[in-house]
């Protein structure tokens, strides 16, 4: 049996739902809404690499009773364990290519999710009743999870914060770009796992940060994300929505660098 | 034609170091002193434009992720396989050695520059030193090298670390009691990645990490000191960093 405990298609959560619809295998989708804390309820699976994981709220893929979490690895897990459309296409240099860009992209999803939280999540918890909404955070295990949340609400994101890390962005985008500028695809000559990372990450950027990924600067980024949306499987991840704008579904995600 | 970029055998350099040496893969070293911002050198940002170590260079392929660039080893080369097989113990690999990479390193290293690689390089002339942090090319690490030298980590961030270091610990010993290696059954890249984080933990954090509190991690670490590619690599250090490894000898 497979699961697929996901929210709307957006960032982390978009990754599993483009492997799987990809490698066209069926699985259950178990919809959980992380804004209302349902992943905190009883029942939802849990164990310590899913309460520990780094990218926090989600998703998690069940597999014969195997918990499979962590974005990255999961499109990982579902390329080496089903048949179907390869997603780790070539030899070892590709492959390693396609886990490097897993790497770097995992900085860049730290910082699109603060991004989307201080545009998206930060007014929904404004409204909220404080003392429900603290209690509910009191909730989350373990501390740097609940600081992620708690974070977006004293104030740190300010206007200042945001644009150095739009900065930070504009960085890693460059790096992008240059490969795109030589491969229609980031790990080598066909589409792979690393692929489908940069989309579902950087989808949300032309609307969150157009000053930092648009047709000027960043001109091959903006193809590659309409080639991305032209595929059969982006599309039906994509159709997943309930809300009829993933692009505006965040929660907290990976940690950015301590090291500033 | 493989040749190996590396500093001592001790985190992201001892990761290839210690891989190569168990699949028995003859490569060229090339020692550079990271204290000596050797790593900043323009014939080596020819190599790799970011300016960090290490580096693999096989042929015309250029490697510079060190988590990735075991995997690759693995794969690219004959000898005893380190990774498993199934893809579910793959997957537990994987995600550990990220919590190793982006939990657990960061904290240590954080400590490890603030206690010695900072005063290691303090001495010496300041506007060398200001000279040798503009010539770093990637921002973040010009960041760490700036916080390292000036002493600019502050009580909370260094606190901070300590405590993830000791949740880690915890989680680690966790980990080991119900599998005995990372991976589950057997000896993989993960415990590869966890042994360069982790050898000279007893040493460092000597009142969370021994044979009374934390006794699966020391044997975990003795098994692996133990075995004939651990014993060759750290033969390669230079200096009383990697020497750090003799406290694991049994008595
Ligand atoms: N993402 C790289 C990071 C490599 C890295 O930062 N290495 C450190 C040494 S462990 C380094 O080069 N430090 C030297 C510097 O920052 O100048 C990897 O995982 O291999």
């Amino acid at each position: 049996m497979l699961e697929l405990y996901h929210w709307e298609p957006n960032t982390y959560f978009l990754k599993p739902l483009i492997a799987l619809e990809e490698k066209e295998v069926s699985f259950l989708s178990r919809w959980f809404d992380p804004t209302s804390f349902e992943q905190l309820e009883p029942g939802f699976p849990v164990d310590t690499e899913s309460r520990l994981q780094l990218e926090r709220e989600g998703p998690l893929l069940v597999h014969d009773g195997t918990r499979v979490s962590g974005s990255f690895f999961m499109l990982e897990y579902i390329a080496e364990a089903f048949p179907g459309t390869e997603l780790y296409p070539g030899d070892a240099f590709r492959h390693y290519r396609a886990r490097a860009w897993g790497q770097v992209l995992a900085a860049i999803g730290a910082d699109v999710s603060i991004l989307g939280c201080a545009r998206h999540l930060r007014p929904l918890l404004e409204q909220q009743d404080r003392r429900r909404l603290q209690s509910q955070l009191g909730r989350i295990e373990p501390v740097e999870r609940r600081a992620a949340w708690e974070a977006l609400l004293d104030g740190r994101y300010d206007a200042r914060a945001l644009s150095a890390i739009a900065e930070r962005l504009a960085f890693s985008l460059r790096r992008i770009e240059g490969t795109l500028t030589g491969s229609r695809w980031l790990a080598g000559p066909d589409y792979s796992v690393a692929d489908i990372d940069a989309f579902a990450l950087i989808a949300p950027l032309p609307a969150l940060a157009p000053e930092v990924l648009n047709a000027t600067a960043t001109p091959r980024i903006v193809e590659f994300l309409a080639r991305m949306r032209e595929r059969p499987a982006v599309r039906r991840a994509l159709a997943y929505t309930r809300s009829g704008r993933p692009q505006q579904a965040f929660v907290p995600g990976a940690e950015p660098s301590r090291w500033g | 034609m493989l040749t190996l970029y590396h500093w001592e055998p001790n985190a992201n350099s001892g990761k290839p170091m210690l891989a190569l040496a168990e699949k028995g893969v003859e490569y060229e070293s090339r020692y550079l002193d990271l204290l000596n911002f050797d790593q900043h050198q323009p014939e080596y940002l020819r190599i790799n434009p970011d300016g960090t170590i290490p580096a693999l260079v096989h042929g015309d392929r250029v490697l510079t992720e060190s988590t990735p660039m075991m995997e690759y080893i693995d794969e690219q080369f004959d000898g005893p396989a380190l990774r498993p097989k199934d893809a579910a113990s793959r997957w537990r690999m994987r995600w550990w050695m990220r919590f190793f990479d982006a939990y657990l390193a960061p904290s240590l290293s954080m400590i490890g520059w603030s206690v010695f690689v900072g005063p290691a390089v303090r001495q010496r002339d300041q506007k060398e030193l200001a000279a040798a942090i503009e010539r770093i090319p990637l921002p973040s690490r010009r960041v760490a090298w700036r916080k390292a030298v000036f002493n600019e980590f502050t009580a909370d961030e260094l606190e901070e670390s300590r405590r993830r270091v000791m949740f880690g610990i915890d989680v680690l010993e966790a980990h080991l009691t119900a599998h005995p290696w990372i991976a589950g059954e057997s000896y993989s890249l993960g415990d590869i990645n966890g042994f360069n984080l982790g050898y000279a933990l007893p040493l460092s954090q000597p009142q969370h990490c021994n044979d009374a509190l934390t006794p699966r991690i020391m044997e975990w670490l003795r098994r692996i000191y133990e075995r004939p590619a651990a014993r060759q690599t750290w033969a390669k250090g230079r200096t009383q960093l990697a020497s750090r490894i003799g406290m694991l000898e049994r008595r």
